[in-house]
């Protein structure tokens, strides 16, 4: 009976072992699994032609004949968009008519003065002409005012058929005839009392379009970057492609009941009108507007951001998180080397060394943002003036903060590591009149190396994924360029990542990015311990003697 | 105590025979030919004189009042049950206790006429005067080469060929240099138990020492390597001093020319191996070797 319920323990311990094991591993795959699938996107995409040409153009990257020739082919295939949107936007834009035969009324003066001038016709005459034009001009703006479809259609046909007709139409008032004519047209066709409806929708749709396609030829070049290029990648235009067919409006379904959210097909808004004929041809057409190609952007890692940080890769972020990684870690690898060796190798057991062994373990778990506000006050305010530096947060004043951050993780590994060389060692070398430094130097510290690397890996990890320090010492949300120095300022892709999500709505515009920049870090943090773990596992097995 | 340093003169007027006295007082004279010297009569002075020697770990004695003369050029044996103060007074020859916290002597140890619990004698040029081998091998991490070039570059010999000399010498002088010529560099924890203990010993004899203590060297070795090591210890008696703590009685009358016999902290007998061994004066030693206790 015991044994079996010895072997039933021992199975159980097994079995939870591996269980944990497992979850670990679960654990690990949830976690970095969509980070990297998201992520890669920012790698990996179908890039459009708008993409081809902000490379070209904020980055001096790709063949500009190429280019040229695509883009024609594609401004060939999004004509059609535009000449909808332009009739369409006479039908609706009734300001311009109304602009047209204003323009067309004020000319007419000087016109029949010049007349009067040379004697062709009498002041009597063109006076009459005049307000014949008016009479006309007046009915026109009757009709473009009205919502109502029969009404605008009694005035223009008011307008139309007014006796002055032939006496005006070899005068520049010509003009209101040729709009009234046009505008008769439209109103046959549109339902000119959903005009205020059509103009909304119509506006919502440009903007869509704009996004979509870039400026139109033509327009002035936008002074932001971000304003410039169309929908850069596939995967974006194709939302914002939905966003252009489907308009999610609030709507009452049962009075007193919360709205309901529900996708309306804007062609259905614009059912009748040339607007309807757009969308199924943006559907059909879009691939060819904008020629989407796989695309492997590997220098996502290394390109800085264009202003805006729409566009572009990670690269300053990644550069200023190295710098915060590389700096606190030449600053507490050899302090926190001495100090572990001095506890380990020369310090009695005192009251004194507790205090400071009990210091050093609290201060390893103090949160950060402890360290981030000391680092401000210390470091940024009072030490960088007091040394002559500007008063102002810098990679030196990031990098020192973290350092003091990494140190208690480094000491406790450290000593770990140095307690745990076998005393025998140091015994053959004392034996053989070595000195306690040299014993330290030449046999203590060489054995200890693979403990006191996993210290470091610890340290840089921390130090890499560290925000709230870099936040308060060294980070700013934009800048125009790497850092020049250490006593610049710096991005960092935690703080980044940070601000990125929180800045208005960049990071639904350009999601890639942020699990870009989310998996640029890990990846960071992974290198930099799959390096270390390679470095300890070569010295590990070198003093194993394999 | 008294008549044990009484019977002292008496055994150093009867040494084994076979000793070679040449070495003389000098420090690191290692390469002169051993004299063969007949059943030479001992008239030098002993290398080592421990006179009243205590060493105390805080109150408790480690050894109490040990006195013993050591001569140059034999090999001593100290046998004895254990926790009799072997290893102490072994390792307080080198001052190997100093790592050990609280630790006090008192009396006289001297080696070479210096005593070495003066506060002003160089520890560096003790130890490298009174070289040790442990009980476990232990080489450093570091390859063949460096371990024995450990103790010379102590000295500041810093060139390439003189340090080749003194590995090369040192690895023949322990037996090891057939085996390993061809790899120095290779890491010295992949010897077998037997080769990392005998290249112990020529790091320890690497740095030209005047003595080499022995702490139970061959207690983690398998009968064949032990075997190579005593022959090694009998090749070795002609040129150093050697004191070895053995817990093998057996190896104690194969090795060595004197035997001492400790017992709780206390010397209790100490005289040429073979008289320890056929006809013991005190009754305690007579039951430990013969098997009756300890």
């Amino acid at each position: 009976m015991r044994q079996l319920v010895r072997i039933v323990f021992n199975r159980a311990f097994t079995a939870l072992a591996a269980a944990s094991v497992l979850l670990m591993t679960v654990a690990l795959v949830v976690i970095l699994g969509p980070i990297f699938w998201r992520g890669s996107s920012a790698v990996i995409f179908r890039g459009t032609v708008e993409y081809r040409a902000m490379m070209l153009g904020e980055f001096h990257r790709g063949d500009t004949g190429a280019l040229q020739a695509e883009m024609q082919a594609a401004h060939a295939a999004r004509a059609p968009v535009y000449a909808i949107l332009d009739e369409f936007r006479r039908g609706i834009d009734t300001g311009r008519i109304e602009d047209q035969i204003n323009h067309a009324y004020r000319q007419l003066r000087p016109q029949l003065d010049n007349r009067v001038a040379a004697g062709r016709i009498t002041e009597e005459q063109a006076d009459a002409l005049r307000s014949d034009a008016r009479a006309v001009r007046n009915a026109i703006r009757a009709a473009l005012e009205t919502t109502d479809s029969a009404e605008a259609l009694a005035h223009l046909d008011e307008a139309l058929s007014h006796p002055a007709r032939p006496a005006l139409t070899d005068t520049v008032a010509a003009g209101l005839f040729s709009e009234a004519q046009r505008y008769r047209q439209i109103a046959q066709t549109v339902d000119l009392g959903r005009r205020d409806v059509y103009l909304a929708e119509f506006q919502e749709a440009t903007a869509i379009l704009r996004e979509l396609l870039g400026p139109r030829p033509g327009d002035p070049v936008p002074l932001l970057a971000e304003m410039r290029y169309g929908a850069t990648r596939w995967d974006r235009a194709s939302i914002l492609l939905d966003r252009l067919l489907y308009d999610s409006q609030w709507q009452a379904i049962e009075p007193g009941q919360p709205l309901v959210e529900a996708r309306v097909r804007r062609a259905e808004v614009f059912e009748g009108t040339v607007m309807a004929e757009l969308f199924p041809l943006m559907e059909q057409e879009l691939p060819a507007m904008l020629r989407p190609e796989r695309t492997f952007y590997w220098r996502y890692f290394i390109d800085p951001s264009t202003p805006g940080n729409l566009f572009g890769g990670v690269g300053k972020e990644m550069y200023g998180t190295i710098l915060l990684t590389i700096v606190p870690m030449v600053v507490a690898f050899p302090i926190g080397l001495v100090c572990a060796a001095y506890l380990v190798e020369c310090a009695r057991e005192s009251l004194f060394i507790r205090v400071i062994r009990t210091c050093i373990n609290t201060l390893a778990g103090v949160p950060s943002i402890v360290f981030g506000l000391f680092g401000l006050a210390f470091f940024v305010m009072w030490l960088q003036p007091a040394l002559g530096l500007p008063r102002d947060i810098s990679i030196l004043a990031g990098g020192l903060t973290l350092a003091v951050l990494v140190l208690p993780i480094l000491i406790r590994a450290s000593e770990e590591a140095i307690r745990s060389v076998p005393p025998t060692y140091k015994e053959a070398s004392l034996a053989l009149g070595a000195g306690g430094l040299r014993t330290f130097l030449a046999v203590t510290f060489p054995a200890a190396l693979p403990g006191v690397l996993t210290g470091v890996i610890l340290s840089m990890s921390r130090a890499a994924g560290e925000t709230a320090v870099v936040l308060f010492t060294a980070a700013v949300a934009v800048r125009a360029g790497f850092p020049d120095g250490l006593l610049d300022q710096t991005l960092a892709l935690p703080v980044s990542a940070y601000f990125f999500a929180t800045a208005d709505n960049l990071a639904q515009k350009a999601p890639h990015n942020q699990y870009g920049m989310v998996m640029a870090l890990v990846g960071l943090v992974l290198v930099l311990n799959v390096a270390a773990i390679l470095v300890r596992s070569r010295v590990s097995r070198k003093l194993r003697g394999q | 105590m008294n008549d044990q340093t009484k019977e002292n003169p008496v055994e150093t007027t009867a040494p084994a025979p076979q000793r070679s006295l040449s070495r003389g007082i000098e420090l690191g004279g290692r390469h002169r030919p051993a004299v063969q010297a007949g059943p030479a009569e001992v008239c030098c002075e002993p290398i080592i004189r421990s006179e009243a020697f205590s060493l105390y770990y805080g109150p408790k004695a480690g050894v109490h009042a040990i006195d013993l003369e050591i001569y140059p050029c034999s090999v001593t044996a100290i046998i004895g049950p254990s926790g009799c103060g072997k290893s102490t007074f072994l390792r307080s020859i080198n001052r190997m206790n100093d790592l050990v916290p609280n630790t006090r002597a008192e009396g006289v140890l001297a080696v070479n006429g210096t005593n070495v619990y003066d506060p002003r004698v160089n520890l560096v040029n003790l130890r490298q005067q009174v070289g040790m081998v442990f009980q476990k091998p232990n080489p450093f991490p570091k390859s063949i080469y460096d371990n024995v070039a450990f103790g010379p570059r102590l000295q500041g010999i810093r060139r390439r060929s003189a340090l080749d000399e003194v590995v090369e010498q040192s690895l023949r002088d322990a037996a090891l240099w057939e085996e390993v010529k061809d790899e120095l560099r290779k890491n010295a924890l992949a010897l077998s138990g037997g080769q990392q203990q005998r290249l112990c010993i020529a790091r320890a004899l690497a740095t030209r020492p005047r003595v080499l203590l022995m702490d139970e060297p061959c207690s983690a070795l398998d009968p064949i390597a032990t075997g190579r090591i005593e022959e090694l210890i009998g090749r070795l008696q002609d040129t150093y001093t050697i004191v070895i703590v053995t817990h093998n009685m057996q190896q104690a009358a194969r090795v060595s020319d004197r035997t001492a016999f400790f017992c709780m902290g206390e010397l209790v007998e100490v005289g040429l191996t073979r008289d320890i061994f056929t006809k013991p004066q005190k009754k305690q030693t007579e039951d430990y070797i013969t098997g009756r206790f300890g």
